[in-house]
């Protein structure tokens, strides 16, 4: 463990979240270039993002977009009718 | 129309419950209908939805309250799973990530709704429904220091479930069958 490592392991999530500063990100690019240990946890956690993303949401009903056509209609029916 | 389906899910994912889960995104839209006047034009939709959705569950369909603690998740290792996966398998490059592939969509969702509701927000807004730090601190209505901290430490929760997850289902390296 040098302390790049220590760096781009600290900043893991901000680097894959891409909600770090660009001198960070450009730190981290140097440091993975030549480090294989933090080049395969870095792919590992990209990949467990992906799994997540894919796998833990869940697809609605398809009636409930009919349900939410009719609610907003009612409401927009009762306004013009000035209720 | 557009988020309905980000919003189910994630109403799902919080109140664990597709009954309950449809009722908060109706009652989302209804609000959000009626509130348009009050949307100001040019800020983020997305997140405006969101704040309007987490309002709605916090108030109407929380369960029971848990109380936020900031310990209950203990301390964690960084990188816990790939640790635990590269331990188990004996490790030989990239075997970590291919071991990922072995986790079904109930797996990820029960690790997901195993974490407690101060950690599981954040992280479900930012792994499944891909908000920025930014749009969860509004939908959270939390500063972002706060929104990344809880984010660090549900991440590592959901990564100690995984972990206990694939110890059940033996898709560690362990072979413990």
């Amino acid at each position: 463990m040098s302390s790049g490592c220590d760096h781009a392991v600290e900043y893991i999530y901000q680097y894959l979240d891409e909600e770090i500063s660009f001198l960070k990100k450009t730190r981290i690019r140097m440091h993975l270039r030549h480090c294989s240990h933090c080049t395969d946890a870095f792919q590992f956690e990209a990949k467990l993002k992906d799994v997540i993303r894919e796998r833990g949401a869940t697809e609605p009903p398809p009636e409930l977009f009919d349900t939410l056509r009719a609610l907003i209609e009612e409401e927009r029916e009762k306004d013009e009718s000035g209720m | 129309m557009q988020y309905a389906p980000q919003l189910y899910s994630a109403a799902l994912r919080m109140t664990r419950n597709p009954a309950d889960a449809e009722d908060v995104v109706q009652e989302t839209f209804l609000k959000a209908y009626r509130a348009y006047d009050s949307y100001a034009e040019g800020t983020n939709l997305k997140a405006w939805l969101y704040r309007i959705l987490t309002n709605t569950y916090i108030n109407n369909y929380r369960k029971q309250q848990r109380r936020p603690s900031e310990v209950e998740l203990g301390e964690l290792q960084d990188l816990y799973l790939y640790k635990r996966l590269g331990e188990s398998s004996g490790a030989t490059q990239s075997a970590e990530a291919d071991m990922l592939d072995a986790f079904v969509d109930t797996d990820i969702i029960d690790a997901l709704e195993s974490l407690p509701e101060t950690f599981r927000m954040p992280v479900v807004y930012a792994d499944v429904e891909g908000l920025s730090y930014k749009e969860i601190a509004e939908a959270l209505d939390v500063p972002i220091g706060t929104v990344m901290s809880r984010l660090h430490r549900g991440r590592k929760a959901l990564q100690k479930k995984l972990w206990e997850l694939a110890e059940e289902h033996g898709i560690t390296g362990n072979a413990n069958e």
